[in-house]
């Protein structure tokens, strides 16, 4: 009886690795497949001939009108996302600090001020994105990494504030007194004291925030409209509408998407989950 | 304590950053939620009271997006949780459980572009796995995104793929701090799987399994980038969300600024008050080092 149990429950657990990780592993090995084994019934789970074309283009993709053959047109969207996510990642981690210390060691505004912060995180993007849409239009900033950058910002830096002010509140009090005695402004003290000892805690806020940046959809398909500042996931929404989809390159480009995330995603998985759940899990 | 300025200088990027970009543009979506605001028909506004919001009640596609939504909220969510506890037992304590653990939250890391991406060909008609899958069991092809009685089914199915692993990890991480001696007590009192399950885990669980219905709840709320990735709210109006409505009305083709934030204002006040109950239930202000203990 025990066995049986046993058994059956390793079979369970099979049965869900199975249906979380297959769709991920059936876009790897779709990206890596020639032309002829992307449509075939039955499908094919394994290939013998793998191949790097989707990524790199071949002739043989020209079946396809040569339109969508490979992803060597992705180079000006993985550009605006490296660039939008890098300065997101910065401008993010050094303003979420500094309102994280005066929140945290100042008491700046109130539980107010802090709550109000971080709720922000929790609302609905599309709620922002129509009145964003006009404000940017007005100001000409539509479709330029600007518009990306500021709107970005407000989705990451209430995650990183509230990250960091736990962060800095792990921090003794007393040694910001030390450095006051010693002579040293609040700013010196910031910089030179709190900085340095919360290495961790900011890189995480960086990480996070470039995550963050690199897979958004909504604001980033809103905000701007061709391959001047559109951005990774907006290029695999162009690809998927296309009435003819070829599936090697949409996939290759899904990965080019997918791993940056996923491989930061496991470096920072403690503090990931610790603000997805807001503290109800320590991670 | 010293000069009271400096705090301040220090919070002021974030301050403006959410003043411009936050409390503006909610301002100037309520504003034009009382009003004709419509580009398609020309620039020039008029106040016209609460009629944006009547439209609302008339409107069928937004009953439609009402709907839907309220089903994702009705089956997704539940699913979730469920399975997500399940799992949760199943592999706890099993050999090569982290690196299990690690692997089941591959899925709620992926962005939901490339998750759309990874289900549109799983999904696909003539050649996709699921279908073969199906036909092991007899069952024919199934136009999983393209028909009435199954998109809906369709898009529920990503959900559950994307964020069960959500629900999981949550509880996997609060099973992990219940302390071992109180269910080896448990035991030896005689209490069974069962018992030890419905007497002791579950009521210490209850609190988390609280905060992660609360926060699918919110997240259900915003569902866009699946719907548009795979049906783009099809067929007719049968997989539109409540946000991907929003996109349509004034975005994509709608335009009718005025409308579409009337739908928003709606919105925003439901997941202000779900985010209140997330901040009561992990005891935000704590948390922050404000009210109750002070160090």
């Amino acid at each position: 009886m025990r066995t049986i149990l046993r058994v059956l429950r390793y079979i369970l657990i099979l049965v869900c690795l199975i249906f979380f990780l297959f769709p991920v592993y059936w876009l790897v090995i779709t990206a890596f497949k020639p032309s002829n084994e992307w449509f075939t019934w039955p499908p094919r789970f394994w290939s013998t001939q793998l191949t790097l074309s989707n990524f790199l283009g071949a002739k043989e993709t020209e079946v396809f009108g040569g339109t969508t053959g490979s992803i060597e047109n992705i180079f000006p969207y993985l550009r605006n996302s490296i660039i939008v996510g890098i300065s997101v990642s910065l401008i993010a981690t050094i303003i979420s600090a500094s309102a994280a210390y005066a929140i945290a060691r100042y008491k700046v505004g109130g539980a107010f001020l802090a709550e109000w912060i971080i709720s922000i995180r929790m609302l609905p993007p599309i709620v922002s994105a129509v009145p964003l849409y006009v404000i940017f239009s007005r100001l000409r900033l539509i479709n330029t990494w600007w518009a990306l950058i500021l709107s970005h910002l407000v989705i990451v830096v209430p995650l990183g504030v509230w990250l960091l002010i736990s962060f800095f509140r792990e921090i003794p009090r007393e040694i910001d007194e030390a450095a006051y005695v010693d002579g040293a402004s609040t700013f010196q003290t910031f910089f030179y004291v709190i900085f340095p000892l919360s290495a961790p805690g900011l890189a995480a806020v960086a990480v996070l925030s470039l995550i963050q940046s690199w897979g958004e959809f909504l604001l980033a398909l809103v905000l701007t409209n061709d391959a001047r500042a559109q951005t990774l996931p907006i290029f695999l929404g162009r690809y998927i509408t296309g009435w003819r989809v070829a599936w090697g390159p949409l996939s290759a480009a899904g990965i080019v998407t997918m791993l940056p995330v996923v491989v930061f995603a496991i470096l920072a998985q403690r503090y990931l989950i610790r603000g997805l759940t807001f503290g109800a899990v320590k991670g | 304590m010293k000069n009271r300025l400096v705090p301040w200088l220090m919070v002021l990027p974030v301050l403006v950053l959410f003043l411009s970009m936050t409390i503006y543009p909610f301002a100037f979506m309520i504003w034009s939620s009382f009003r004709q605001y419509d580009l398609s028909k020309g620039a020039e506004t008029r106040f016209i009271g609460l009629a944006n919001y009547f439209e609302i009640f008339s409107d069928r596609t937004a009953i439609e997006s009402f709907k839907f939504t309220a089903k994702l909220l009705a089956i997704a969510v539940p699913i979730e949780l469920m399975l997500g506890i399940g799992v949760a037992f199943l592999i706890r304590g099993v050999r090569g459980e982290k690196i299990i653990r690690s692997s089941l939250l591959v899925p709620m890391m992926v962005p939901a572009a490339v998750s759309g991406v990874a289900w549109k060909m799983l999904y696909n008609y003539a050649f996709g796995p699921v279908n073969w899958f199906l036909s092991l069991f007899g069952v024919s092809k199934i136009s999983w995104l393209g028909d009435m009685n199954y998109a809906q089914l369709g898009i529920i199915l990503i959900d559950v793929w994307q964020w069960t692993p959500f629900v999981f990890l949550m509880i996997y991480a609060g099973l992990q701090s219940i302390p071992q001696d109180l269910i080896d007590a448990a035991r030896v009192d005689g209490a069974d799987w069962g018992r030890v399950f419905l007497h002791v885990e579950f009521p210490l669980l209850r609190p988390l399994i609280l905060v992660a219905l609360v926060l699918r709840i919110i997240d259900c709320l915003k569902t866009f980038d699946i719907v548009f990735m795979t049906t783009w709210g099809g067929p007719g109006a049968a997989t539109h969300t409540y946000s991907f409505y929003i996109y349509k009305v004034g975005i994509s083709f709608g335009w009718n600024i005025g409308y579409a934030s009337a739908l928003s204002v709606l919105l925003l006040l439901v997941s202000m008050l779900l985010v209140n109950v997330v901040f009561r239930l992990v005891r935000m202000r704590q948390q922050l080092g404000f009210g109750g203990e002070e160090r």
